[in-house]
C-alpha cells in the first residue's frame, strides 16, 4: 500500500519540477547588471578528459540580488537538443564582495570534455542562467551568461588526412621532431669550429698566437735550444741568416743591410748589431781562425741578438741592456 | 811570403788603383776589375761604346804595371799571320820581314789589347785563343812564350754589321768582361767635355807614375796570393751551388719576367770559369785586406767572371747583357750562405 503511493508522490513532484523549469523568466534590466568574462586563452584543439576553466564576475546592483540556488550545479549533464553535449560542469566556486551599490560575483567554472568523435566537431560551454530576485517588490528575473564555443578535436586522425585543407587558424602550427637536425647542427658547429682553428693555426704560419711563428721568434725558440759549442754556434748563425732571409725576402748579406733597414725600418734600432751578425757569421763561416771579440759567449750573444729582433719584428723596441759591447 | 809583402804588394796595387782612377774618371768598378784580373792573371773583355776610354784605361794600366804594351785592330780582312809578322820590300828593294805585334816585344810583352775583336775572323780568334791558354805561340821555326801577357780586348755589342760573333770557347778564355759605360756623374760628365787636361790622352797617361809594379814579379805573386788565402768549407758549398744554379737556375727559383727559363740556358758556367771565379774573389779578398774569402768577394767579382761564359738559346742571344745581368742577381739572391 506504501510503495504504490510513494510513487504517485514522486511522479507529482517531478510534474511540478517540470512545470516550472519551463517558465520563462524575465530579464533583469541591464543597467542592474554587468557581465565580466575570462574564458579559456584557446577555443580549439581540446580533446576528450581536457579541462576548461572559466571565470564570471557578476556585478548585481540594488535592488536585485543573486539567487544562489540558481547557480549552476555540479555535474549537470548539458543537453542540446536533446542530445547530450558531453560538457560537464566539474566544480564550482563562488565568491561575493559587497559594495554600497550592490553584489559582486566572481563564479570559477570547470568544465571538462567527455566527448569526442571521428572529426573536429563545435562544442561549447553552455550559455547559464541564473535568477535574480528584486529585494523590494520579490520579483524574480534571469540573466543568461553566454555560452563560450570552441572546438573538441579527436584523439587520433583516421584516414588521408590533407593538412592543407585540414589547417586551422586557431591551431598552432604542430611541432616537428628536430632531435636530428640539432644533432647535425652541432656536428657541423663543431666541424666549422675545428676547420676556422686549423684555418687560424695554418694562416698563422703553423702557430696559434699572432707573430708566435714569425721568422724570429721560431728562430729564438731555436737558438734557445742549441749546445753552446762550435756545431751548435753554427747551427745558431744558420738558423738567424735564415730567418733573416725569410724577413727580407731574399738573401740577406752585409753588402745590402741598407736596403734592407730601409725597407723593414723597424730593424732600424739593431742596425749596429745587424752589421756584428754579419761580422761574427763571417768569422764563424768563412775564416774561423779569427777570433770574435764579442766579449761573451757567441751562442748567448746570438741568442740575444735574435731576442732583440724578435722584439723589433713584434713592433716593439729592442731590449738595449742585452746589447753586448764588442 | 809573409803578410808584410802581402801588405806591399797591396799597398802597391791601390796606389795603381788610385793613379789610373786619376786619369780615367768616373771608372772605379771597372778599375777595381781590371786590378782583380791583374793579380788574378786573367785576360779581359772589355765591352763598351766607342770613346768612353777602354784604350786610356789600358795604356793608363800598361803605364802602371810596366812591361811592353801592344795593340792591334780587328778588321774583317785581320788574317792570323797580321798578328805574328808584316812583309814589306825594303829600301834595299828586297823583301823583308818583321815581327807582328805579338811577337814584336818578345817576353817583355805585358799587355795585349785587341782593339774590336768581335770584328776578326774566326782564325784570328782560334790563334787567340792559343796565345791566350798558353801564352806561347810557333813562329819561324821557333816557340816563342809570353809569360806576363795579359790580353785585353773590346768589343762593341751594338754594331752587329760586318762582325763576328766570339765563339763560347773563345770568351771562356777571358777571365772577365768588364762593361765600360759612360759614368752618370754630370760633374765628371761635364770635365770630361770640358776639361782640356782629358782632350790629350798621351798627355794625360803621361802623368801616370811609371812601374807601380814589377809586371815581370807579377806571375809569381799572383800564386803566392792564391795560396794565401783561404776559402772555407761554406764558402765552397756556397760558390758550387752558384755554380749549378748557372746550369739549372730553375732549380733555385731564379726567374726572370718575359723568359722561359726552362729553355733559356745552353750551357752554365764551365769549371774553368768558375775556377776563374775562385781565384778573383781571392784578389778581390786580399785588397780589401782579408785572408780569407767572404761571398762579397765573390759576389763582387761574379758577374764580370760569369755572365760572358753563358750560353743562352738562339732567341734570347739578343737579348744576353740584360738576361745575364738579371738572371746572375736572381741567382745570388736566392742562394743563402750558409
Amino acid at each position: 500500500m506504501r510503495t504504490p503511493f510513494l510513487l504517485a508522490l514522486c511522479a507529482l513532484s517531478m510534474a511540478n519540477q517540470a512545470v516550472y523549469a519551463d517558465i520563462i523568466l524575465p530579464d533583469v534590466g541591464a543597467k542592474y547588471v554587468s557581465l565580466k568574462q575570462i574564458n579559456p586563452s584557446r577555443d580549439a584543439g581540446y580533446v576528450v578528459g581536457d579541462v576548461l576553466d572559466r571565470t564570471i564576475i557578476l556585478d548585481v546592483k540594488k535592488p536585485y540580488e543573486l539567487v544562489k540556488e540558481s547557480l549552476p550545479i555540479e555535474g549537470y549533464e548539458h543537453r542540446y537538443r536533446g542530445q547530450i553535449s558531453g560538457i560537464e560542469l566539474i566544480k564550482i566556486s563562488h565568491q561575493e564582495s559587497n559594495s554600497s551599490e550592490g553584489v559582486n560575483h566572481e563564479l570559477q567554472l570547470r568544465y571538462q570534455v567527455f566527448t569526442t568523435g571521428k572529426l573536429a566537431k563545435p562544442a561549447a560551454l553552455r550559455a547559464e542562467i541564473v535568477k535574480l530576485r528584486n529585494t523590494n517588490s520579490k520579483e524574480i528575473v534571469q540573466y543568461r551568461i553566454p555560452s563560450y564555443s570552441f572546438r573538441i578535436s579527436p584523439l587520433s586522425v583516421f584516414g588521408a588526412v590533407k593538412l592543407k585543407e585540414e589547417m586551422s587558424p586557431f591551431v598552432p602550427p604542430l611541432f616537428l621532431d628536430d632531435q636530428a637536425d640539432l644533432m647535425q647542427l652541432s656536428l657541423a658547429i663543431a666541424t666549422l669550429s675545428l676547420s676556422l682553428l686549423g684555418l687560424l693555426y695554418i694562416l698563422g704560419v703553423h702557430a696559434w698566437l699572432p707573430r708566435m711563428g714569425a721568422p724570429f721568434a721560431k728562430a729564438y725558440r731555436d737558438i734557445r735550444k742549441m749546445p753552446d759549442n762550435e756545431a751548435g754556434i753554427q747551427e745558431a748563425a744558420t738558423r738567424l741568416h735564415a730567418a733573416l732571409n725569410k724577413t727580407a725576402g731574399g738573401v740577406l748579406f752585409s753588402s745590402n743591410l741598407d736596403q734592407f733597414i730601409k725597407n723593414k725600418p723597424v730593424y732600424a734600432p739593431l742596425n749596429q748589431e745587424l752589421e756584428r751578425f754579419f761580422s761574427l757569421s763571417s768569422l764563424v763561416f768563412f775564416a774561423p781562425v779569427a777570433h770574435t771579440h764579442l766579449g761573451v759567449s757567441p751562442k748567448l750573444w746570438l741568442q740575444q741578438f735574435c731576442r732583440q729582433l724578435r722584439d723589433c719584428e713584434r713592433g716593439l723596441l729592442p731590449n738595449v741592456k742585452n746589447k753586448v759591447s764588442q | 811570403m809573409s803578410d808584410t809583402q802581402l801588405a806591399d804588394w797591396r799597398n802597391h796595387a791601390l796606389t795603381l788603383e788610385s793613379e789610373v782612377n786619376k786619369v780615367v774618371v768616373g771608372q772605379e768598378t771597372p778599375v777595381r776589375l781590371i786590378t782583380t784580373s791583374i793579380f788574378a792573371r786573367g785576360h779581359v773583355l772589355l765591352e763598351g761604346d766607342v770613346g768612353v776610354g777602354k784604350t786610356t784605361l789600358l795604356r793608363a794600366f800598361s803605364r802602371g804595371i810596366g812591361g811592353a804594351y801592344q795593340r792591334i785592330e780587328g778588321t774583317i780582312d785581320l788574317m792570323p799571320n797580321d798578328l805574328v809578322y808584316h812583309t814589306y820590300l825594303g829600301e834595299d828593294g828586297k823583301p823583308h820581314v818583321s815581327a807582328g805585334p805579338l811577337l814584336m816585344s818578345g817576353e817583355n810583352l805585358s799587355i795585349f789589347f785587341f782593339n774590336e775583336i768581335n770584328r776578326a775572323r774566326p782564325q784570328v780568334h782560334s790563334l787567340l785563343l792559343r796565345v791566350m791558354a798558353e801564352r806561347s805561340l810557333t813562329a819561324f821555326n821557333k816557340e816563342h812564350y809570353f809569360p806576363h801577357m795579359l790580353v785585353f780586348a773590346d768589343r762593341n755589342q751594338v754594331e752587329k754589321e760586318e762582325t763576328f760573333d766570339i765563339p763560347s770557347a773563345a770568351r771562356d778564355r777571358f777571365m772577365m768582361e768588364i762593361p765600360i759605360a759612360v759614368p752618370s756623374d754630370p760633374a765628371i760628365l761635364e770635365s770630361l767635355v770640358f776639361d782640356t787636361r782629358y782632350h790629350d790622352v798621351d798627355a794625360l797617361v803621361g802623368k801616370l807614375p811609371v812601374d807601380l809594379l814589377q809586371f815581370d814579379q807579377l806571375n809569381g805573386f799572383a800564386a803566392t796570393l792564391q795560396n794565401s788565402i783561404s776559402a772555407s768549407p761554406t764558402l765552397r758549398n756556397y760558390v758550387l751551388d752558384l755554380w749549378r744554379a748557372t746550369k739549372t737556375p730553375t732549380d733555385f727559383g731564379v726567374k726572370i719576367t718575359g723568359v722561359d727559363m726552362n729553355r733559356l740556358v745552353l750551357s752554365g758556367a764551365s769549371p774553368r770559369g768558375m775556377g776563374m771565379v775562385l781565384r778573383a774573389a781571392r784578389v778581390n779578398a786580399w785588397l780589401n785586406n782579408r785572408t780569407a774569402v767572404l761571398p762579397e768577394d765573390v759576389h763582387a767579382v761574379f758577374h764580370s767572371t760569369v755572365a760572358h761564359r753563358l750560353v743562352f738559346s738562339p732567341v734570347y742571344e739578343m737579348r744576353r747583357t740584360e738576361i745575364a745581368r738579371e738572371m746572375l742577381s736572381g741567382i745570388i739572391n736566392a742562394i743563402a750562405t750558409p
